[in-house]
Order: C-alpha cells, then structure tokens, then sequence
C-alpha cells in the first residue's frame, strides 16, 4: 500500500497535500480507492462551497459500494477535478495524482491530521 | 457466516492468492471478488470482448442416479424434464408448498437413470435434503459439492480456446458431454451466467489446478483472464438473469420473477403445484422488471421505487453499474400494471433519480 511520507492524512482515509500554509489539495488513499474497488461515479462539491472539517462534500461510487467524502479540513472550494467526471477510475489509477479531487483555500482547522506513519499503523490494524 | 475460518477453499485458492484475489464469502465459500491489476470492470469487459475464466467451484455437484431417476425428479422440479434428451441441460426450480423458489438449478440428463445437478452453493444443502426426502428410497443421491469443481469458459474467445484443447467444442447451448482432457475425466457443457457464448467444465478437483494452469498457458493469445464474483454478478446482471436469494427468494414466486417458463403446470406433479396454479389463477401483483438509469446513479438492492405521482411502487432486487452501458441498471420488483417504457425513480440516498423501466436483457445475449 502507497502512502507518500510527504501527505498528510485523515482516518477517514483522504490524504492532505499543503499547496501553502492557507491552501490544499485533497484526495482518498490508495487504501481507500483499493477498499472500494472500481469507482464508477465521482462527485464533488462546487467551487465557492465553505466546510469545515469532518463535513460530507461528495460521495465515491465504485461497481460495490458507496462511501460519502468528507473535508479533512475547514476552507473554500477552490477547485475541483473536473476530469473525474468522466474518468473515475483515475482515483484507481493514480490515487495521489490524477485522481485529486478538491483544492481548498482559506483552510483552517488542520490538528487532526496525521502524518504517513501513524495512518499506516491505523490501516494495518 | 462472518468467520473466514469456517469458509470452505476451492481447491484453487492458492493459485487465486497468488494472482492477488480479494476474496469474498459466498454461500459459506470464500471465492474471489476481483483480481489484483484487473478488477470488476476490466474482468466484466475482458469477458465481453475476449475471455474470461470463473472458478465457480462454490456451486453444488449432485448426482440422482438409480432406476428411472428422471422422471421421479421430475415430480419435484418445476420444469420437464421430457423436454430434453440425454445430453441436454435445463433451467429449473425447486419450490416449497407455499410456491416460492427454494432454489433454481440446472439439470444435466445423463439418461434415464441418471441426472446431475447444479444448485447455488448457499442452497445445495437443502436442495439435496428436500430432493431425498421426496425420492423412492431405492434412488441415490451423491452429494460431490467438494469434489467436484466447475470452471466457467465464458467470452467471444472460448470457442477458439476449447477447439486448441482438443475438447469437445461441437456443442449447442445447453447441451453437455462427458469427455476426457489429458487421461481424467472431464464434463464439458455449453452453459453460463454471463449471456457470452461460453462453457461450463466439470473437473475433479484433484485434475482442476492442471487444468486451470493448462487454459491459461493455451488462451494467453486470446486475451484471458481470471474473473471474479463481482464481475459474474455484474455479467449476469446486465443479462436479467436472476440471482436466488435477491431476484427470486423464498419471498417472491418464480411467476413474479417472469420465470413462468419453466414452471410447467401442465405436468402431473411439482412441489408447490397447487400453489403456482392458485398465483395463476388469480394473477401476480407485482412483477420483475428492468429499469436502466437516466441519471448518472448506481442503484441498488432493496432501494424503494416510485411512480411519477411520487407512489411507491416497488423495490429494487439487484442492481449495479452496467460496464457495458456505462450506466446503472437493476431488476426490480413492481406493481404489475408498469409498463415498458414507463418513467419511474428510485430512491438513492434520499434522492429521486430517474429510471426507464425496460425488458431486460440490457445487453444482447450471445449464448447461442
């Protein structure tokens, strides 16, 4: 399982990358995109949407189960990969890369969040 | 049955960890779901396009063999055997009193005295339980689920594959033949769950890993692939074959579920004759049909339908991602006065989508 020690992740299994100290990139883990098998639906929430942490902002469908995303952080949408909607297998694919899913500015509320090696330790048990 | 240890193996499942299966438990077997570098839509196309083998070992093995064993089975079973000949396969169920489908099977008429059979693997007990118990004392039955493991050839490929093996390939669609491949005994039947033209082996599972590695070696040019259950549920799915325990249960007759076909009536005796002919006479309330989405949404078990007046109407049995389509299909049990074409929706996580009610199957069948 691929877990790049430069990401920060969550136990709702999204990685974190900080773009700046006030700015993000978010996607699920190859654990999670490996849990669900094939996504088949990807969806996102709108650029401008304000979350705070821990809120449902989409949902991933893959060919055997659904699982809601969660922001792993507080912050405004700033963009979102707009390639999965027509490709969502790149979260299969390229879990870390291609298959980003949202960009978030203005984040706030980042404690909770967990280096590479204690998300291995919680995927391992 | 929650506990892996208590999940019986197929005789392949080391050759199945070794091809990076996920596993999965199935009617008390643990069984691949999907295969590592691969997964349930590149197996479901591959299968489509080219070929795809299935241990299905997990599927009950029976043999009902003694004098005239036939036509006593035929006075459990729903649909006639007199219908087929030696050599022949057939669709059928095995009902309780009360009309509802304990399982459904296919037989293989080896002759008079002697059939065999294929039940789910969830229900072969039973099956093989009520079968006995309703047969002259003087007519065995050989349970050989363990002994026996079955591997599913199924794509536009297997044709070629099954003709470079030397086996015996001038078959039509459900029809069998005992055979030998490479000194052991092998049955090999034009049959399926995926709607592709495709075959079915019957192997002792002492010759099954020969075998599976010696497919394998020769269909490497045809493009082959393991496939796991996901892929054979989602194959099936876009067939509108039906899957016992979601499709056709012991809360739903195999008249609701359109499987009036092979429930023959007009024979003398069936278990839950009395029951079919009563649903016959006053007429299904609701019935299986196929809805295809509109929307971008993956429907699935047990989801409620409504109408356009916003009245349920029913529930969803089965339903998936069609990899084919590119769209979510499912089975769903509903009032019987829908009709084909009708617009409906389906509750997806408090959210109505919209459906078009179809006749299934959703993909051309090539079986034949």
């Amino acid at each position: 399982m691929n877990t790049p020690d430069n990401l920060k992740y969550t136990a709702e299994h999204e990685w974190v990358d900080f773009n700046s100290e006030t700015s993000i990139t978010f996607g699920i883990t190859d654990f999670a995109q490996s849990a669900l098998g094939d996504v088949v639906f990807a969806s996102l929430p709108k650029v401008g949407d304000k979350l705070s942490a821990g809120q449902t902002c989409g949902e991933v469908e893959s060919t055997k189960s659904v699982s809601d995303i969660y922001a792993p952080v507080s912050g405004t949408v700033a963009e979102i990969n707009d390639a999965l909607t027509n490709n969502p297998e790149l979260i299969n694919s390229d879990p870390y890369g291609k298959g980003w899913m949202v960009k978030l500015a203005d984040v706030a509320g980042t404690n909770d969040l967990i280096d590479a090696k204690q998300y291995q330790d919680l995927t391992a048990q | 049955m929650t506990d892996s240890a208590e999940l019986i193996h197929s005789t392949l499942h080391e050759i199945h960890v070794g091809l990076g299966a996920k596993f999965a438990a199935f009617g008390g077997w643990d069984m691949p779901l999907e295969y590592a570098g691969s997964g349930v839509v590149a197996e479901h196309l591959n299968t489509r396009s080219n070929l795809g083998i299935f241990d299905v070992s997990h599927l009950g093995t029976a043999i009902i063999k003694g004098p005239n064993a036939a036509r006593s089975l035929n006075d459990i079973l729903t649909n006639d055997i007199n219908r087929i000949n030696p050599g022949q396969a057939q669709y059928s169920m095995i009902l309780n009193e009360e009309g509802k489908v304990v399982d459904d099977l296919i037989i293989y008429l080896k002759s008079s005295d002697e059939v065999l059979i294929i039940p789910n693997a969830g229900n072969a007990t039973e099956v093989l339980a009520i079968i006995r118990k309703n047969l002259p004392t003087e007519i065995e039955v050989i349970n050989l689920h363990q002994e026996i493991a079955i591997i599913a050839i199924q794509g536009p490929k297997s044709l070629a594959l099954i003709k470079d093996l030397n086996l015996d390939s001038d078959l039509d669609y459900l029809s069998f033949k005992d055979s030998n491949f490479d000194g052991y005994p092998i049955t090999i039947c034009r049959t399926g769950y995926t709607g592709e033209f495709g075959f079915e082996v019957l192997v002792g599972k002492e010759n099954v890993k020969d075998f599976w590695h010696k497919l394998f070696a020769q269909g490497e040019k045809y493009g082959i692939k393991p496939v796991g259950l996901g892929a054979r549920d989602t194959l099936r799915t876009e067939m509108g074959y039906p899957l016992h325990g979601q499709d056709i249960s012991l809360n739903i007759s195999p008249l609701e579920a359109g499987l009036g076909f092979a429930v023959i009536t007009a024979k003398p005796k069936f278990i839950g004759k009395a029951a079919i002919e009563a649903e016959k006479k006053f007429g299904v309330k609701r019935k299986l049909f196929g809805i295809k989405a509109i929307e971008r949404a993956i429907p699935r078990s047990h989801m409620k339908v409504f109408d356009e007046n916003d009245t349920e109407i029913g529930e969803i049995t089965s339903g998936t991602f069609s990899p084919t389509l590119k769209q979510g299909i499912a089975l769903a049990l509903l009032d019987i006065k829908t009709q084909i074409s009708d617009k409906v929706f389906v509750d997806v996580r408090g959210k109505k989508i919209a459906f078009e009610v179809t006749k299934p199957p959703f993909v051309e069948s090539k079986v034949r």
